[in-house]
């Protein structure tokens, strides 16, 4: 290493604030030492690997092209101008906006509700942690035909409404238009609840127990602990998960794809179920890259608004 | 958080939990009970007599260790980078990287095919290591990344006076100090690398190289589908995977709360 | 060249990049698979075989079956299923890694896969003569089996019919009822059926191509020819014999033919599996559902399908009923190679894969296999399966429809899957489904699929 010299004299110099953490600018360091060759291997890694493909999708974007043959047609942004006028992309995208509100909402409401509670000294705490936790490792190409089943229209889901009272809801959820996204959001939040319970579990095990029990003594409710204390608390950890989920969204492929093939009628049809139709059984690969360059331009965007947003909020909270 | 100080909000409490469990628990249970029809245990015996069941169960373990290895030795040094040194538009550089999360993998297919066979890596385990751990440094970076930044400047200080090196003060101070990120990068891609279907179907044309996500398919053809038989499979798959996360719970928990959170 | 030298330096770049990911990851050591290269003669080699049919249990019969005469020519067979099917094969054929052999079908595969195929057809000349187009089912050499270019792109190694249901002879029995032959006993079959608690037909109306089966069947009941013509854009889409098929679909749903719920199910796994748990009397399914009429192949169906000591039932095939007003008790089938194996032109071993791929298509020994795995009818007229090796629930019930199945079979002459492409199947998917669930009426539907034929062809 060259830096040698300069990283002895320079490590650090501020002993006073922490670094601001992701996106805002560390407190600047004349003599801080060269950090480059400790990013390089990722940045070649990621780069090397990912925007390459990204440079072949853009390129594959621009052609009329089955993935296969060797001279296909140039249509420059042909494939972009027919994407605004396709009615099933804008049905996709609607979709994809429907399942990361209502998904994100009510993850979080249930990732808090199991955090606070399983911080709250219930018993067997471990049992209801795998519990939730187990559906994040399960492969959804295996749970596809399970939940099929369970909400088909002799499923366990209706036997369930007919056991508690509420017989007349009974439906065949997944064959309708109207209740077959619902069903999607639901299993993808029994899928990924554990992991938002996960990130909270962590993030209120760092709050700070004495604020805790100063609140208490002063007479909060436990209500009152929650949005005054917890909630701002955890707000870092929304954001991440704000961020992860919005991507996580417009991927989206599995589960639609796997239970209801998108169906029916594209009631289920996501952004990336969309674009593994259109390039890959359907072979338009050149289309289904423009879809992708887009997906990937939407991701950024979304990212960097939840990133930059999520910060003020926390700004003005504090 | 919540106190419970009398009996009855202590039973309220935990039959809330409970309650808000099953839904959560019944899946499951249709899934372990589908794997229990027709042949019962025996299910369980037909997935595990599949011809290289043990030797797919070991490609699995090797890519998801290697991938682990990589991603880890990968992201903490440039973590790191990030947090503690000087880099030059530090920030677009890492948005580079975390860019890549957005990327469907299917999306990235035909592009890794031809790199596969441009470096002569088709049909090795490199095929798939390489991918996997490109797509998942980004989000092991940015886990790392905090984490390194919550980790005090004095302590950097103090190695300053000892006059360490930044690669001595990374090995003293933050490779010790990581083991809970590494736990949870550990989860993480072990999830994803063990549970991950597309790329070796498409990058190990070697039977003796497949790995376990591709046991189904014995019992998957054209016109027939024993569902029962998945089942087993995929609650044989899932095992090691919990059994990661139980061992690595308290360690995995400790990483995260310190990593992307706060 | 211009391309050539293009993706030179392009490859190069990557390798550039690329090689310092390896270096970085080299460092840590992991293991790395084997690489094969072989060049091969017509009697030996090292070859490797990609289908999504037949399975591995199978497969492994007909390759020791072939090794015996071929004992130098060691095949790797890898199955895939269909959903990635197309996800691995692309990429794969594009680089020069590709297998030396592929499954092929005709329709949307030979137009994707085809010209990287090939021609089988001197190869088929040298095995069975120059009127090998006689001893063969017809369906190995219809135009959806070639390329623009007329390349044959393989032998075809069995067919896999459709327009044909299956019954639960044990539960017609039990109630006393007959197969239908008309609509209107089919809905009197459904009630009694009904009223006893047993459903009487499924279909798992999510998957389109299965729902195109059924729509085919109608039409080809309803007026043969229309739905070929409309599929070759020799008619319209809206034609009334296609809204009166859509007609009649719709009818099946309001009539509680189907199956409650059938817009949601999955023909595989969900209706097959629920034919198979014993409690269903109908379902729509094609000469492929002959390796069910067997003790063994019934045997594992039923316990694939969650039961836990399985009595096998009856099952026999039955002509589709008659909608049309006249009662019949004829097939309309329609049909077509289920599976070839394609040669890859840029294996190095084309000439011992060939041989394979002859072998499978064309021999006694290899097609009297496929006859007796029953998943498909056999392209070689000769052989038929052998009843006594392959041991029916009840041959005295099974042998007279299956045998008319399998002769209906031979007459085939208007293609299945061949006959659409993709994107329209997965309009007719569409169509089928916003008529089932009440979306769309026959009309607005079949306006649909001639605006996407228009479209896409």
């Amino acid at each position: 290493m060259t830096d040698k010299s300069i990283a002895d004299r320079g490590l650090i110099k501020s002993r006073s604030s922490r670094p601001a953490r992701g996106g805002a600018a560390a407190p600047r360091r004349l003599l801080q030492p060269l950090g480059l060759p400790w990013v390089l291997p990722a940045l070649v890694f990621t780069i090397g690997v990912i925007y390459f493909g990204v440079g072949y999708t853009g390129y594959a974007s621009t052609l009329d092209w089955n993935g296969l043959s060797p001279n296909p047609p140039s249509v420059g942004a042909g494939n972009y101008i027919r994407i605004f006028q396709d009615p099933v992309f804008w049905q996709s995208l609607q979709h994809t906006v429907v399942f990361f509100v209502v998904g994100f909402v009510i993850q979080t409401a249930l990732g808090i509700t199991f955090a606070v509670l399983l911080h709250s000294k219930v018993k067997f705490a471990v049992i209801y942690k795998i519990i939730i936790f187990v559906p994040v490792v399960l492969a959804p190409a295996i749970m596809a035909p399970v939940f099929r089943q369970f909400y088909g229209a002799n499923g366990q889901f209706n036997w369930l409404l007919d056991h508690i009272g509420l017989g007349f809801l009974t439906q065949p959820w997944l064959a309708q238009s109207s209740t077959a996204l619902g069903v999607i959001i639901a299993i993808q939040i029994w899928q990924f609840t554990g992991l938002t319970f996960v990130l909270y579990f962590a993030a209120m095990g760092q709050i700070d127990t004495e604020v805790l029990e100063a609140a208490r003594i002063d007479g909060a409710s436990n209500l009152r602990i929650l949005v005054s204390i917890i909630w701002p608390g955890v707000w870092g950890t929304t954001v991440a998960l704000a961020m992860l989920t919005a991507i996580g969204s417009l991927k989206t492929f599995d589960i639609p794809y796997l239970v209801t093939i998108g169906g029916p009628n594209f009631s289920t049809e996501f952004l990336g179920t969309y674009i593994y139709r259109i390039s890959i059984p359907q072979a338009h690969v050149g289309y289904g890259s423009a879809l992708s360059v887009l997906l990937l331009i939407l991701a950024l965007t979304m990212a960097i608004l939840l990133q930059s947003g999520g910060r003020e909020k926390k700004g003005k909270n504090l | 958080m919540f106190e419970a100080r009398s009996r009855r909000t202590k039973i309220g409490l935990q039959l809330i939990v409970t309650l808000m469990v099953l839904p959560y628990l019944f899946p499951l249970i249709a899934m372990v009970q589908g794997s229990l029809s027709g042949l019962g245990w025996g299910n369980y015996a037909k997935v595990l007599e599949v011809p290289g069941f043990w030797l797919f169960f070991r490609n699995s373990a090797i890519i998801a260790a290697c991938t682990i290895i990589i991603v880890y030795a990968v992201s903490l040094p440039a973590a790191f980078g990030f947090s503690k040194l000087h880099i030059r538009r530090k920030e677009v550089y890492f948005w580079l990287i975390l860019a890549c999360i957005t990327l469907p993998e299917v999306v990235l297919l035909a592009p890794l095919f031809s790199m596969a066979s441009a470096l002569g890596l088709y049909n090795t385990y490199w095929a798939v290591i390489i991918p996997l751990a490109a797509l998942h440094v980004p989000f092991a970076l940015l886990l790392s990344r905090n984490f390194v930044d919550g980790i005090p400047n004095e302590l950097f200080e103090a190695a300053r006076v000892d006059g360490a090196s930044s690669l001595l003060v990374f090995w003293n101070v933050v490779v010790p100090l990581s083991r809970p990120i590494a736990a949870a990068i550990i989860i993480f891609t072990l999830l994803a690398s063990w549970n991950n279907y597309l790329l070796p179907l498409v990058f190990l044309q070697d039977p003796s190289t497949q790995t376990i996500t591709l046991i189904p398919q014995f019992f998957v053809g054209e016109f027939n589908n024993d569902q029962t038989k998945v089942l087993a499979a995929a609650v044989i798959t899932a095992l090691p995977e919990v059994g990661a996360y139980l061992l690595l719970q308290r360690l995995f928990e400790r990483g995260l709360s310190a990593g992307a959170i706060k | 060249m211009h391309r050539n030298i293009r993706n030179k330096s392009r490859r190069r770049a990557i390798a550039g990049i690329a090689v310092l990911g390896v270096a970085v990851a080299s460092l840590v050591g992991c293991a790395a698979g084997p690489t094969t290269t072989d060049e091969g003669s017509a009697t030996s080699g090292d070859l490797t075989w990609w289908g999504w049919s037949p399975q591995p249990g199978p497969a492994e019969e007909f390759l020791t079956a072939f090794n015996k005469e071929y004992p130098d020519i060691h095949i790797t067979y890898k199955n895939l299923t269909l959903d990635g099917w197309d996800a691995a094969l692309r990429p794969a054929l594009a680089s020069p890694n590709g297998p030396d052999l592929f499954g092929i079908s005709p329709g949307p595969k030979v137009a994707n896969y085809g010209e990287q195929a090939v021609d089988i057809t001197p190869a088929l000349e040298e095995s069975l003569g120059k009127d090998w187009k006689s001893k063969v089912s017809a369906l190995v050499s219809v135009p959806q089996m070639y390329t623009e270019s007329g390349k044959l792109v393989g032998a075809g190694v069995g067919s896999a019919n459709g327009g044909s249901m299956w019954i639960n002879k044990d539960l017609f029995d039990k109630y006393d009822l007959t197969p239908p032959t008309t609509m209107d006993e089919w809905l009197d079959d459904c009630e009694v059926f009904k009223a006893n608690g047993v459903t009487c037909f499924v279909q798992g109306a999510a998957q389109a191509a299965f729902d195109r089966d059924h729509l085919q069947a109608i039409a080809d009941n309803l007026k043969p020819g229309v739905w070929q013509a409309a599929s070759e854009g020799k008619a319209k889409w809206t034609d009334p014999v296609i809204v009166e098929a859509l007609t009649i679909w719709k009818s099946l749903f309001t009539k509680g033919v189907m199956q409650e719920g059938a817009v949601g199910a999955m023909h595989f796994p969900d209706a097959n599996n629920a034919f198979f748990s014993g409690n269903v009397a109908m379902i729509m399914m094609g000469t492929w559902y002959m390796q069910y009429a067997t003790i063994k192949g019934m045997t594992a169906a039923m316990t694939a399908a969650g039961i836990a000591d399985p009595k096998p039932f009856v099952t026999i095939p039955i002509p589709y009923p008659s909608v049309n007003g006249k009662p019949s008790t004829d097939y309309h089938l329609f049909g077509d190679v289920d599976y070839a194996v394609a040669v890859n032109s840029k294996s190095p071993n084309v000439a011992a894969a060939t041989t394979f791929a002859i072998w499978l298509g064309t021999s006694e020994a290899g097609q009297q296999l496929i006859a007796n795995t029953g998943g498909s009818v056999a392209s070689l007229k000769s052989a038929q399966p052998i009843w006594d090796e392959i041991p029916l629930v009840d041959p005295d019930v099974q042998v007279g429809p299956i045998s008319d199945l399998i002769k209906a079979a031979g007459t085939i002459t208007e293609p299945r899957l061949g006959i659409l492409t993709q994107d329209m199947t997965n309009a007719v998917g569409i169509a089928a489904t916003t008529v089932g669930a009440g979306e769309a009426t026959p009309e607005e539907a079949a306006k649909t699929l001639q605006a996407t034929f228009d479209q896409f062809g």
